[in-house]
């Protein structure tokens, strides 16, 4: 059994655009799948159905075999525990009002007795805080900081440590490293692609950047317009077979 | 003969230096681009130029062009350079417009400022200036929250060459931008350039977008010049180990050849 499944999925708004057409693809246990498209092209609603956080017209998206639509938030739980997402922009995706830790904390009370840790091991707060920290290479003191008092590198490892405290066994990445610098999307991506094999967790790394998008799956899917138009093993990315739209991009970063 | 002369620049803060003894020569026609990462400065140097510096920074230096020192000059004097001998392109095109005004009302305003022209022939000029950056006429009447991001980018290209200045300051034009709307303004700016024959001072941290259509490279940390020169004896010869971090960390598409067909294919 895949661990997500998306059949057919549809997608339009009440004034007629289509956004999503026909979008089909599955994901295995421990893998790292890229999406890349140029903005407007239906990637990030993509990310949001598969998350829950918004409603599809037709089609079917399943999780470990179970449909998601049309749950119960309460039926939803279990589900949500097991995808996290780390977004574009780590400034809103913090409570400005927290200090890191409590932000930390949020998915673990949240969950609580859904969650069975492997790796991270709970003892006490501080401690649990600490091993995220850690993880993510920051020092313990930034638990008691404010998020202005980080930068932006700093905010997106913390989103980072957020999303894997309760070990889901999916992780959206929608863009986690455009809004940073060279040097701290270097780091970022680095982080990540280690964090995958320790926690033995899978990606759905999005991105209009194909270079960052090679560099961390291992299968790449090309959308546009809404339509999943390429979908190959990372190491075909240059054959000839390759779809007209994916040798376009592929001439924009040479 | 160099269009833009920076001598011993230093931008001071309340507390701290952010620029420090910045030197820079833009010749006629060429495009320089200034790298580093975010905090090094480049974004102040590109203010201190024209002026535009938060009150609470004070620039000190000499910054030549042609024959006036534009630090010295008067608020008024110094509006005679901007627009007509120096223009701006930001990274915050949604921040270079005022949102309840048409984007041929910014042109009306542009124009009525620093040029005499009748409302006809003003009209005639932006829906040229508009065609020429490969937008449609009807752009003219629309709101900047109608235009995508790359659409607002060539709003404020057409707009910043529409007096022909000698020198287009791009500050971070195509860091918010996707990559393939990016690689569509870098195209079109290099197209407008030999054109016109401005000279570009191209403020960037992300290399990849200078290696295509750089002349020279100077990379800025914590606010001063670590190394200029040459774009292929920087890119490909570094002295600097921190330009050398630079290009590596910049990603670029990997072409491994695959190996199972790799004789047949």
């Amino acid at each position: 059994m895949s661990l997500l499944d998306v059949r057919n999925v549809h997608k339009s708004y009440d004034n007629g655009v289509e956004i999503l057409r026909n979008v089909n693809f599955s994901m295995e246990r421990k893998e790292c799948l890229g999406l890349v498209g140029e903005s407007g092209c239906g990637k990030s609603t993509l990310a949001r159905l598969i998350l829950q956080i918004e409603s599809f017209d037709k089609g079917s998206i399943l999780f470990e075999g179970t449909e998601l639509q049309n749950k119960s938030e309460r039926s939803l739980k279990p589900y949500r525990k097991n995808i996290q997402a780390v977004l574009q922009n780590p400034a809103s995706a913090l409570n400005p009002k927290l200090r890191i830790k409590d932000s930390l904390m949020d998915p673990y009370l949240q969950f609580g007795s859904l969650v069975n840790l492997k790796y991270f091991t709970y003892r006490s707060e501080a401690n649990f805080i600490g091993q995220l920290l850690e993880t993510v290479e920051l020092p313990r003191s930034f638990a008691e900081r404010y998020p202005h008092e980080l930068s932006g590198g700093q905010k997106q490892r913390v989103t980072i440590a957020r999303a894997i405290s309760i070990e889901p066994a999916l992780i959206i990445l929608d863009e986690p490293a455009s809004s940073l610098d060279v040097l701290s999307q270097a780091a970022v991506l680095k982080l990540l692609g280690g964090l995958r094999e320790t926690l033995d967790t899978s990606y759905l790394f999005i991105s209009h950047d194909l270079s960052a998008v090679q560099e961390m799956s291992q299968r790449i899917m090309v959308m546009k317009g809404g339509v999943i138009v390429d979908s190959f093993e990372k190491e075909r990315l240059f054959c000839s077979e390759r779809h007209s739209y994916t040798k376009e991009l592929i001439s924009m970063f040479e | 003969m160099s269009i833009l002369s920076v001598r011993q620049l230093h931008i001071m803060g309340k507390q701290n230096d952010i620029v420090k003894n910045l030197s820079l020569d833009v010749q006629e026609g060429e495009w320089f681009a200034l790298v580093g990462q975010s905090g090094s400065g480049k974004s102040m140097t590109a203010m201190a130029i024209c002026q535009l510096l938060a009150p609470n920074l004070q620039a000190k230096g000499e910054i030549w062009c042609g024959e006036k020192n534009l630090l010295t000059l008067s608020s008024s004097e110094i509006r005679k350079f901007r627009g007509k001998r120096l223009a701006y392109i930001f990274q915050d095109y949604q921040g270079s417009f005022t949102p309840f005004l048409t984007i041929g009302q910014h042109f009306d305003e542009y124009q009525r400022t620093h040029l005499n022209l009748s409302k006809k022939a003003r009209r005639q000029q932006a829906v040229n200036a508009l065609i020429s950056v490969g937008l449609n006429e009807d752009i003219y009447g629309r709101y900047p929250f109608q235009l995508s991001g790359g659409q607002l980018q060539r709003v404020s290209i057409s707009m910043a060459l529409l007096l022909e200045p000698d020198i287009l300051i791009a500050d971070e034009p195509t860091t918010a931008l996707d990559s393939v709307s990016s690689f569509k303004v870098l195209q079109l700016l290099s197209k407008l350039q030999k054109e016109t024959g401005c000279a570009i001072l191209f403020i960037t941290h992300d290399l990849r977008h200078v290696r295509k259509y750089a002349d020279r490279i100077a990379v800025m940390k914590d606010g001063a010049i670590i190394e200029t020169g040459d774009k292929n004896r920087v890119l490909n010869h570094p002295q600097h180990a921190y330009t050398n971090e630079l290009i590596q960390s910049s990603p670029s598409l990997r072409r491994i050849p695959f190996k199972l067909e790799g004789v047949s294919g």
